[in-house]
């Protein structure tokens, strides 16, 4: 070995630790920044000829568990998936009410069987026909706005699918740009680290969105596919297209074209059910809200409606009126056609003849809603026949109830129940989920920057750094020896 | 080169996590502790709301069958104190009618008749009592008075016997118990309500119907008494004493007799009285029975809600020890 192989060596040594102080100090300043893969330098013996000389700086590596980061993403979409299904669960039992407050439809339906108890009692009392039409008017109306909610529900849900395709697609086109200028970084000698940590960052951003798929390609490109097959960047970046609607009513569905479906690059794929790629995910949960669960809880208030308008609605409860004549509940104020039952809830409306804030009188409730004269004051007949015909077991004509007669307080707890169970279900998925990312999330924070192992890598920068100066010292005392011979 | 580390990151996350789930369980405990009840009451009862529904339902039922009882026991309070001040007035009008009908002479008969015209007065403005703005007596049509006034009844009764042309006690009383039971007759020129009230329900499955009206039976065998009374006092048989006092004896008679039929009427009622009672006892005892029960589902046990809720306040206080302590250990403290 020469003394110029020595000084040679030395001088690898000093850029070695001079680099690994870099790689340290950027590790330390980005201890907390999201999505920072910590670095390493990458060292090995540089050789010339047979013989060692120094030290050769490989790389930096840039260091990433791919599987964890992987589940991780995947556990995200369905930790969002599974939220975004219970919050519409939570606002539609919300908006039902459970028994635990008087503002529910079951109270609402008690307080009116209560009312036409006492009516009945005492018939000639104009207060108790008015608490009657009060909260009749109070059930129809706590109906109708259950029916609102859900739409409302399927609105915001169209908004926030808005919201995700608009994010999917800046995203997208943002990151098949890194890409290329990650690929040109390879092409040249410059470390792409930060650019990979960018990209990182942004498909982070859209991992809650869509599950995600990440394959690597040449020169540090990725490919991005849904874990469902949907191509989102390979080369370039895929489009989503979406077209939102605004205000939604009940009969406006995707099936009939009046609410959108999602394209990509131009095509339409499947939105929903689990042969959608895009299953599993706040994306997909949207749609599902909008297109399956929404319309499922309008069904079953439908046909809660639609059983509270027959139930009233027979000559044999109030003989004033005609076969197929609306009773104390109406259809927007008309006659209730079967053919029409899809968003009856949301048009219930208390019958006129009784209201008097719709120019009706109260007296047609105890003498019947097709009487043209008030009747006795003391007649209470019809009144009870009105309260038996609400608490009298009945076969619901329609809905997603199980066959068998009940009243319609039990009717509505079955609903009720129905759409309860669903949240809990939905709710102790989510918190699974939850769970998961969580712990996912830890295990890729733990492979992050840890302040105490970089200090200690210091440590050793700096021993190797005083070392090799020292070897170039003596080397050049020893030159210095034998110039001065 | 590949080192075991363990990020920054990672122990901040795990810390985080754990603030925030004491944090929720306590917010969580303290309500349920002070509420006494469940948070989430549905998660509580497993998602099944139907019993908790029915046990509501019940309750408010209960609640409208309590104020139904109430009211029907104060109208068949007011209706029995009405029926036994016309059974007093009717048993002293026939006592004083029978034993002034025992003596010779005339004016006897002539103050008992007079006092018998004041008790249908007063009998009549009995059955026309109103309670509340309710009239008693007068069924369905509960607006109207019961019963016409006496004046007019009298009257419409004088031109009856005038048109039948009677001249003794018999044919007088024929033309009377004609009168009470055509109808047309008293019930409409005399008992100006309607129908008896249709039954209302009081409890689950039992019904009772406060039908008893000026039109019974009992109540117009009183008033023909009274009425055949009055029509002495009036004037009728003027000038023919043996007749008059025939007609009061015949009328004080007819009053003894209906003793027994107003009898019947308030038992009948003091039954309805006694079904009301037992009905609000029933309700009253299934409502607590029902509210134990609605307790039960909902509430949560306080003592173990308090326990765990110390649990979530030590634990909070570990971990804020803790974080405190691992923030303190850092390497580059010591270098």
């Amino acid at each position: 070995m020469t003394i110029s192989g020595s000084l040679s060596s030395a001088r690898s040594g000093l850029t070695a630790a001079a680099k690994t102080a870099e790689v340290v100090s950027s590790n330390i300043a980005n201890a907390t920044t999201p999505g920072y893969g910590r670095r390493e330098v990458v060292t090995s013996a540089r050789s010339v000829g047979h013989t060692g000389q120094g030290v050769k700086i490989v790389g930096v590596h840039r260091h990433i568990d791919p599987v964890v980061l992987a589940d991780r993403r995947r556990a995200e979409a369905t930790q969002n998936d599974r939220e975004a299904r219970a919050a519409f669960f939570q606002r539609l039992e919300a908006a039902v009410g459970t028994t635990d407050s008087a503002i529910s439809i079951g109270g609402r339906i008690a307080a009116f069987d209560t009312a036409l108890l006492e009516a009945a009692s005492l018939p000639d009392s104009e207060a108790r026909l008015a608490r009657v039409t009060e909260t009749a008017r109070n059930l129809a109306e706590h109906i109708s706005a259950a029916s609102s909610a859900v739409q409302a529900a399927r609105a915001d849900a169209d908004d926030r699918i808005e919201a995700d395709v608009d994010q999917l697609n800046r995203t997208l086109s943002q990151i098949a740009d890194l890409n290329s200028n990650i690929r040109s970084s390879y092409a040249g000698t410059r470390d792409p680290s930060a650019l990979i940590d960018q990209r990182q960052q942004l498909i982070d951003s859209i991992a809650s969105i869509v599950p995600l798929r990440e394959i690597a390609r040449d020169n540090g490109q990725i490919a991005l596919y849904t874990t469902g097959g949907a191509m989102l960047v390979d080369g370039h970046a895929g489009s989503f297209g979406f077209d939102p609607s605004g205000v939604i009513m009940p009969e406006m569905s995707q099936a009939a074209g009046s609410l959108s479906g999602l394209t990509l690059n131009g095509r339409p794929i499947s939105t929903s059910g689990t042969d959608s790629p895009l299953s599993g995910g706040s994306l997909a949960a949207h749609f599902t809200v909008r297109d399956t669960l929404a319309p499922e809880a309008q069904t079953a208030l439908d046909a809660l409606a639609r059983d509270l308008v027959e139930r009233f609605a027979d000559p044999a409860v109030d003989a004033t009126l005609a076969p197929g004549q609306a009773g104390l509940f109406t259809d927007s104020g008309g006659n209730f056609n079967t053919a029409n039952e899809l968003g009856l809830s949301q048009r219930l409306k208390l019958n006129a003849a009784i209201d008097p804030r719709q120019g009706g009188a109260l007296w047609r409730l105890r003498d019947g809603i097709g009487a043209a004269t008030p009747g006795l004051a003391g007649n209470s007949a019809n009144l009870v026949a009105l309260q038996s015909a609400l608490t009298n077991a009945r076969v619901p004509a329609s809905g997603p109830f199980m066959t068998g007669a009940r009243s319609f307080s039990a009717l509505q707890g079955d609903m009720l129940s129905a759409m309860v169970s669903s949240r809990l279900t939905t709710e102790t998925e989510a918190s699974y989920a939850a769970a998961r990312t969580d712990a996912l999330t830890q295990l890729e924070l733990a492979d992050g920057v840890d302040t105490d192992q970089e200090m200690q890598s210091l440590l050793l920068v700096e021993q190797a750094y005083t070392a090799n100066a020292k070897v170039i010292q003596t080397i050049s005392d020893m030159i210095d020896t034998l110039l001065s011979m | 080169m590949s080192t075991i580390g363990f990020g920054d990151l990672a122990q901040s996350h795990v810390m985080r996590r754990h603030t925030t789930q004491a944090k929720l369980d306590m917010a969580r405990l303290s309500e349920e502790l002070t509420l006494g009840k469940a948070s989430d009451t549905p998660r509580h009862l497993s998602g099944d709301m139907g019993p908790l529904l029915a046990i509501d339902s019940g309750l408010a039922r209960l609640d409208g069958f309590g104020a139904v009882t109430r009211e029907l026991a104060l109208f068949s309070d007011a209706m029995q104190t009405s029926l036994s001040t016309i059974a007093s007035l009717a048993l002293d009008a026939a006592t004083g009618l029978i034993s002034a009908s025992g003596t010779a002479a005339t004016t006897h008969v002539n103050t008992a008749s007079s006092a018998a015209h004041s008790a249908l007065k007063s009998t009549i403005s009995t059955l026309n009592t109103r309670f509340g703005d309710r009239s008693l007596f007068a069924g369905m049509d509960t607006t109207s008075i019961a019963v016409a006034d006496s004046e007019t009844l009298l009257t419409a009764v004088e031109t009856a016997i005038s048109t039948a042309g009677a001249t003794d006690v018999a044919s007088v009383e024929a033309v009377l118990d004609s009168w009470f039971s055509t109808p047309g007759a008293y019930q409409g020129t005399g008992y100006l309500g309607a129908a008896g009230l249709a039954p209302v329900p009081i409890s689950a499955g039992e019904e009772v119907a406060l039908d008893i009206t000026a039109d019974d039976p009992a109540i117009r065998a009183t008033l023909k008494g009274l009425v055949m009374a009055s029509l002495v006092d009036r004037g009728l048989f003027t000038g023919q004493p043996s007749v008059q006092k025939d007609l009061a004896q015949r009328a004080g008679e007819v009053l003894m007799a209906g003793e027994t039929d107003r009898a019947y009427l308030a038992a009948r009622l003091g039954g309805m009285q006694s079904q009301i009672d037992r009905a609000q006892t029933r309700n009253e005892s299934e409502a607590a029975a029902l509210g134990i029960a609605r307790t039960g589902m909902v509430e949560i046990d306080p003592y173990e809600t308090a326990t765990r809720l110390q649990d979530a306040e030590t634990q909070l206080q570990l971990i804020y020890t803790l974080t405190a302590r691992i923030s303190r250990l850092s390497l580059a403290d010591y270098l």
